[in-house]
């Protein structure tokens, strides 16, 4: 008997008892369907930060570091060999070094990383951020390169300013999508939020408040500065400078950017320019030799992807420490499989159950139809005619069941999308999807329902199959 | 049209014993039995109940196995088949019609006859016009859609028979095929496996429980007692 016959007899005798197979068929149906959510969520976290780091291309970037780091031992809670490490293995990460790092072919650019504190003042509203000095160029890349209002500046020494949209938060400030503009809410106003147009803000004057160190406190009171908590008593004095907000950066997703943490970016020059204390971050206290005129830390952008790995070698054997977030993606995969399989063990123990099922189902049928089995073998029906009818039933079920389940998992994945995004966006967060279904789930899937379901139905086929016909054909 | 009979030797039974256990009782069914059935032949084996008939026929039909002797069906034994040439010898060799019918409940004549088609690999399109000229052929040209249930008794022994004779066996196995039929049901049923025998030549083996119409329709009649073949009574000669 052809495959074709055996397919239109298995459809027959699962129509003849439709509510039984019918429940079967929905033991399948969780299953799968619990499977494929599960799976789907582990997916689409892994989608959602891969993507994350290629739109910001930090695929293709690196920080290097004055010495080289062991990050492992600091991440085993030990941050004293860090320091240490980093203070006994330190090479000048200066001028010159930053010359030779540029000096590599496979580099695009490299120029010292600067950050510092500052307080925004704008629009009478005020907040404190942390400041990021970008050279121009940097406009040409993503994410930079594709702001949501107003442009990336061009010129290194221009007093503009890059706002992020986490700064404009925390000043209490809405933009207004204009694909969906909707009005300022009660719990907007009652928490001070103002909203505006994006493109109202370009050219607004923003105020930077820095802190310098005002020798003249130290030196009117030098006991006050000593012994007095205070702000009255430290010997610090504010600078303001003026910017002009020249672009807004786009909402990033839930896995953020270096870049778009920053509140504020500046043009090189013009952030280098700004009065502040002589040190930007931990590393210039701890590494920098006061007169040597060296970085606390360098960005450094390969040309492609796969320069990423010998540029990072050839910087290590300078004597350098680097850090590339794409060191951690394969850690990250490792991560990710071991939780997609935890997820998917939870669906395959609804479709063991599932099989369970389909095995009863089948032995029940066997019973049912033990004169059929007789007369179809009086007829001629052999031992793998028998069997295969029984086993493309139990195909039937796991292939209906795995349709349904798919149906049945994208649908749990979208309600359950739309419920965690309506937490997200009261948190200020960006809708996202948390579920991916891939080809490779739907076709996997789909194999699974069939394979376990063909398991199931192994031991039932092969009973049926040596039913004794004499005996069968007495059979009520 | 009428097929030339002859004298060939198409069925030998050579000390067939068949023994088997039903719940704690051994059952000794078929006792040293052997006999030669020409082709052609039409042979009634009649006996009492339990004698050993049916139990004959489904060694012969390759139902069931012999504990010993030999069952030689145009020169292959059957005692020394497998299981997937038994089912092969039930698919080309043989054709079985039974005393209940045995058509599946939940199929129409015709799917019912169009089955054994399927199982000798039957190309699909040629299987419906096959099972539905052989179905007019026996007068039901109005009843192929209908299913078993529909169908009288009379009606539905014809459709086992049609079913029967789809793969062209050159022997049919009777069992009781008239044990459910009222008489005269009953006497259309044994007229029309006369003429298979007479008009197509067709070898038929008749078990049954009714000497009177076996006597009518045979050449020869093989009387069963206790497993035995206890009297063989030539009632015709082949032709």
């Amino acid at each position: 008997m052809n495959m074709d016959e055996m397919t239109r007899m298995a459809f027959e005798n699962l129509w003849k008892t439709k509510l039984r197979t019918g429940l079967t068929v929905l033991g399948v149906v969780i299953g799968i369907g619990a499977l494929v959510s599960m799976v789907s969520f582990g997916t689409g976290m892994q989608k959602n930060i891969t993507e994350a780091f290629l739109q910001n291309d930090v695929f293709t970037s690196m920080q290097v570091l004055p010495g080289k780091i062991n990050l492992e031992e600091a991440m085993r809670g030990n941050p004293q060999a860090l320091l240490q490490q980093a203070k006994k293995d330190s090479v000048a990460l200066d001028h010159a070094a930053l010359q030779k790092i540029r000096a590599i072919p496979e580099v695009e650019i490299a120029f010292p990383e600067i950050r510092f504190p500052v307080k925004v003042r704008f629009q009478d509203r005020e907040a404190t951020t942390n400041l990021r000095a970008l050279p121009a160029v940097m406009g040409k890349f993503k994410p930079l390169s594709n702001l949501a209002a107003g442009a990336f500046y061009l010129n290194d020494s221009q007093k503009v300013a890059i706002l992020s949209p986490r700064l404009l938060r925390d000043l209490k400030i809405r933009l207004i999508d204009p694909a969906n503009p909707k009005k300022t809410t009660i719990e907007d106003t009652l928490k001070g939020f103002r909203s505006v147009r994006a493109d109202s803000l370009m050219g607004k004057d923003i105020e930077l408040i820095t802190s310098v160190l005002d020798l003249g406190k130290v030196m009117r009171n030098p006991m006050a500065v000593a012994g007095q908590a205070g702000a009255s008593g430290l010997p610090f004095s504010d600078k303001s400078t003026h910017f002009r907000v020249a672009g807004i950066a786009k909402q990033a997703s839930g896995f953020e950017h270096g870049f778009l943490e920053s509140g504020l970016i500046l043009p090189m020059k013009a952030a280098e320019s700004l009065p502040r204390f002589n040190f930007s971050s931990v590393w210039d206290i701890l590494n920098r030799k006061p007169d040597s005129g060296a970085y606390s830390s360098l960005y450094v952008r390969v040309k492609k992807m796969e320069h990423l790995a010998p540029v990072k070698k050839r910087i290590e054997d300078m004597g350098f420490g680097v850090v590339s977030i794409a060191d951690q993606l394969e850690d990250f995969k490792k991560g990710f499989l071991i939780f997609d399989t935890l997820l998917g063990a939870v669906g395959t123990i609804a479709l063991i159950v599932a099989a369970l099922g389909i095995i009863n189902t089948m032995v029940m049928s066997i019973l049912e139809r033990t004169r059929e089995i007789g007369i179809m073998k009086a007829v001629g029906g052999g031992e793998t005619d028998i069997r295969g009818i029984f086993f493309v039933e139990a195909g039937v079920i796991g292939f209906v069941g795995g349709v349904f389940g798919l149906g049945l998992g994208w649908l749990v994945t979208r309600i359950a999308n739309a419920i965690a995004n309506i937490y997200v966006a009261k948190e200020g967060g960006t809708p996202m999807d948390f579920f991916y279904i891939p080809l490779w789930l739907i076709l996997g899937a789909m194999a699974f329902s069939v394979c376990v379901s063909l398991l199931a139905g192994l031991y039932p086929a092969v009973r049926a199959s040596r039913v004794n016909p004499v005996e069968a054909l007495r059979h009520d | 049209m009428k097929k030339g009979i002859s004298l060939k030797t198409i069925l030998q039974i050579r000390n067939l014993h068949k023994s088997y256990d039903k719940g704690k009782v051994h059952v000794k069914a078929l006792r040293g039995v052997s006999l030669d059935v020409a082709e052609g032949e039409f042979v009634s084996i009649v006996g009492r109940s339990g004698c050993g008939k049916s139990t004959l026929l489904n060694v012969i039909g390759g139902l069931d196995g012999p504990s010993s002797g030999a069952v030689i069906v145009r020169n292959r034994d059957l005692s020394k088949m497998k299981r997937s040439e038994l089912a092969d010898h039930r698919r080309t060799t043989v054709g079985m019609v039974f005393q209940s019918f045995n058509l599946i409940p939940s199929r129409s004549a015709l799917d019912n006859v169009t089955l054994p088609l399927a199982f000798a690999d039957v190309p699909r399109k040629d299987r419906r016009p096959k099972a539905s000229r052989i179905l007019v052929q026996m007068g039901l040209k109005s009843r192929l859609h209908h299913v078993p249930s529909e169908l009288s008794g009379g009606e539905a022994q014809r459709v086992a028979v049609a079913r029967a004779l789809v793969n062209d066996p050159v022997i049919l196995l009777a069992d009781e095929p008239t044990g459910n039929l009222d008489s005269r049901t009953a006497a259309e049923i044994l007229d029309l496996l006369l003429n298979l025998n007479r008009e197509r030549g067709l070898t038929v083996l008749m078990v049954s429980h009714d000497e009177g119409s076996a006597r009518r329709v045979s050449h020869r009649m093989v009387k069963l007692l206790d497993g035995k073949i206890a009297k063989e009574v030539r009632l015709r000669r082949l032709a």
